[in-house]
């Protein structure tokens, strides 16, 4: 039997529907894969064609939010002041999409999104690249930098990645000592840069005197 | 801007504690302490605000600390030291570090005169200023405290702070059912940073408990910290501002704003705004001495109002927290300080009123010995000589009766000297109430000395008591008033 295009997306769609609403319901741990294929009525092995695994959902449904918050952000007006001030609005609108799926994000960053794993995943841009191409034209709205170098990436991107890890397990109310954190990351990141700058050292990729010290 | 040796070489100092100064390596770790550059993060925006708040707030906790070591042994100064260079690196690392040296700034700026007057006047734009919050950071606190972006909560909401409190931020907006409003913000999860850090600090602080002094610095200590957690509890000032506000009618010409409760969280607090001018715009428009007297009478009122009716102590009494209305009303807006006062509060200020009334140094004595404990004892003999002196300067603009003159010079720093004296000889240890109490005692006094005013205090007073109920025939006149 032939398998639409469409009837792919729609399996794929109620996978991620039933994946979502399981684990909310009795949490990431506990939910298996046997349970996810019988809440989108399709065999196990239906759902490894799609899936390899549990965390594999998760990423993709991750990945989905993280997409829409990319393009959420990137459509809406930004009328911020400050590189560190438009790098917040930008995470901001992350966590805002993300929030469905906090809680299991550490599977996902353990595997997908760590600053140790390889940086493109089965040939497809990943998140971590377009997200930091966003960081990078954001940067070169407000500095003297035209692109960040891949050090200064790194960095950023370590951070991100640590306080998504710390937004998981943040127990203030309303997480909002993720709030403080990502403002103080931000403005660290952003001085550091700044005081880079202006000792004329490499932090950008195209800039003159970035090349390598032999 | 004054070096941090000068602001201390400003602070009094007896010969004893310049001895103990010289020993001691605290001077020069305080220094530097106050001296460092600010660490990078969001403090950077901190530094808008300049480095001075925080080397008063050094050499403030310099003098406490100076204080502290006069009674110590050799062995227990160099332990006490230990455990205080420990505690300055913990509160050092406190991220609203500046916010705590603020309020020992706006302390001292209710004393004029303790400290050079241009440095009162620096002091006090501190009531103004604070660390911004760019509108990114406001915009998720407004989401996730109320539930949606701000342009969608509120009619219109300004995107700059107009005002600062010392932890947060306050700003202009309009509600959807039109009324102008000030939402104050504060800066994500610093209330619960101030209670855990300040319980560790405490932690650090025990080995000097050894200290004769120890339960009198626990004091301030503790008075720093229940006055930084009170600034931070948003939901306890709007239970206040609901508690207050009725206490006041329009005939008075005294304003509380009015709360919009579902618009408030523990971390915004959403009030109506008040339209007015601070105290030092509003002497810039050269008032006539009756304008002045008039606000003055009103600040009293609303203070006695509070006490007598509403059984609460105003304790922040500085200018920030006053509006000074174009229609001559004055408007009270900040309730982040009050003390409430429970029944043994309340017997004290009953026992209190008779000296208060009659201005009798006989009755004085017997209030102060029963308000601090002071026995008959020969060796008790100076303490309450001078508690009954400083219970007079307190008092007599009361009791003497007729207009008084606030703007005397003599007679304010008279109650300065009065004080530093007590706290220099450590008579100021009493109930736990009292570093609150001396503050409003000052707070009203440097108010009315700023304005200048010349009035007349019973009258107001005689008129609030009314509302205790409190038999008073055995010791006030009935007065014409």
């Amino acid at each position: 039997m032939r398998v639409t295009a469409e009837t792919k997306a729609a399996t794929r769609k109620s996978i991620l529907e039933a994946a979502q609403r399981l684990f909310s319901q009795q949490g990431f741990e506990a939910t298996t894969t046997r349970d996810i294929a019988q809440a989108a009525s399709i065999g196990v092995g239906t759902l490894f064609n799609y899936f390899p695994t549990k965390d594999s959902v998760a990423l993709a449904l991750v990945g989905d939010a993280w997409m829409r918050a990319s393009e959420a952000f990137a459509s809406g007006s930004q009328d911020s002041s400050s590189l560190e001030e438009e790098l917040f609005a930008h995470v901001a609108a992350l966590l805002r999409k993300l929030k469905p799926y906090r809680k299991y994000l550490p599977a996902v960053l353990e595997t997908s999104l760590s600053p140790a794993a390889s940086q493109e995943a089965n040939g497809q841009p990943s998140l971590r690249s377009s997200h930091l191409e966003a960081v990078g034209q954001i940067a070169a709205r407000y500095g003297e930098l035209d692109s960040l170098s891949a050090v200064a990436l790194q960095l950023y991107w370590t951070l991100l990645i640590g306080l998504l890890t710390f937004w998981a397990t943040d127990s203030s109310p309303r997480q909002e000592d993720t709030l403080a954190l990502l403002d103080q990351s931000l403005a660290m990141f952003a001085g550091w840069l700044r005081a880079n700058v202006g000792q004329g050292s490499n932090l950008s990729s195209n800039s003159k005197s970035s090349s390598s010290p032999s | 801007m004054p070096t941090v040796a000068e602001l201390m070489s400003a602070l009094p100092e007896s010969a004893e504690e310049a001895e103990v100064k010289e020993r001691s390596p605290l001077p020069e770790m305080l220094q530097a302490w106050s001296l460092r550059p600010v660490p990078v993060g969001w403090f950077r925006r901190m530094q808008v605000l300049g480095t001075l708040q925080a080397k008063i707030g050094a050499a403030y906790l310099f003098h406490w600390l100076r204080g502290w070591f006069k009674s110590a042994d050799e062995n227990q100064r160099h332990l006490a030291e230990t455990h205080w260079r420990t505690a300055f690196r913990v509160l050092d690392s406190m991220s609203y570090l500046r916010g705590a040296t603020m309020k020992v700034g706006q302390t001292l700026a209710s004393f004029p005169d303790i400290v050079p007057r241009e440095f009162v006047e620096t002091l006090e734009q501190l009531h103004f200023s604070a660390p911004p919050m760019h509108w990114s950071l406001l915009k998720e606190m407004v989401f996730n405290d109320l539930g949606d972006d701000p342009e969608k909560i509120f009619a219109s909401f300004d995107k700059q702070a107009f005002a600062a409190a010392s932890l947060g931020q306050v700003h202009r907006a309009r509600l959807t059912s039109g009324e102008e409003v000030a939402v104050k913000i504060q800066y994500p999860g610093i209330g619960r940073t101030i209670r855990v850090d300040f319980r560790n600090l405490l932690m650090f602080l025990l080995p000097a408990r050894l200290s004769r002094d120890w339960e009198n610095a626990k004091e301030q200590f503790d008075d720093l910290r229940m006055r930084l957690e009170r600034e931070t509890d948003y939901e306890r000032e709007a239970a206040m501002l609901a508690k207050v506000r009725p206490l006041f009618h329009e005939d008075d010409g005294i304003v509380v704003p009015r709360i919009f409760s579902d618009y408030c969280t523990p971390r915004i607090l959403t009030m109506e705004r008040l339209e007015g001018m601070h105290l030092d715009a509003f002497l810039e428009t050269n008032p006539s001495q009756e304008v002045r007297n008039e606000f003055a009478r009103k600040m009293l009122r609303a203070w006695y109002r509070m006490m007598y009716t509403g059984r609460l102590i105003y304790a922040d009494m500085h200018p920030g927290n006053y509006l000074f209305m174009e229609d001559g009303r004055l408007g009270v807006i900040d309730f982040g300080f009050m003390l409430e006062l429970d029944d043994t509060l309340w017997e004290l200020m009953r026992m209190i009123d008779r000296p208060l009334t009659t201005g009798r140094r006989d009755d004085r004595i017997a209030a102060m010995k029963e308000w601090s404990w002071i026995s008959d004892a020969p060796e008790d003999r100076d303490r309450l000589e001078l508690s009954e002196e400083y219970a007079d300067w307190c008092w007599h603009s009361r009791y003497d009766g007729g207009e008084f003159d606030f703007a005397d010079e003599a007679d304010f720093r008279r109650g300065i000297d009065l004080f530093v004296e007590m706290v220099r000889k450590r008579y100021n240890r009493s109930r736990p109430c009292t570093p609150v109490i001396a503050r409003q005692q000052f707070g009203w006094r440097s108010m009315l000395y700023k304005l200048k005013a010349k009035i007349d205090v019973a009258p107001i007073a005689e008129e609030e008591i009314k509302a205790t109920g409190w038999d008073r025939s055995e010791y006030a006149q009935p007065r014409s008033l």
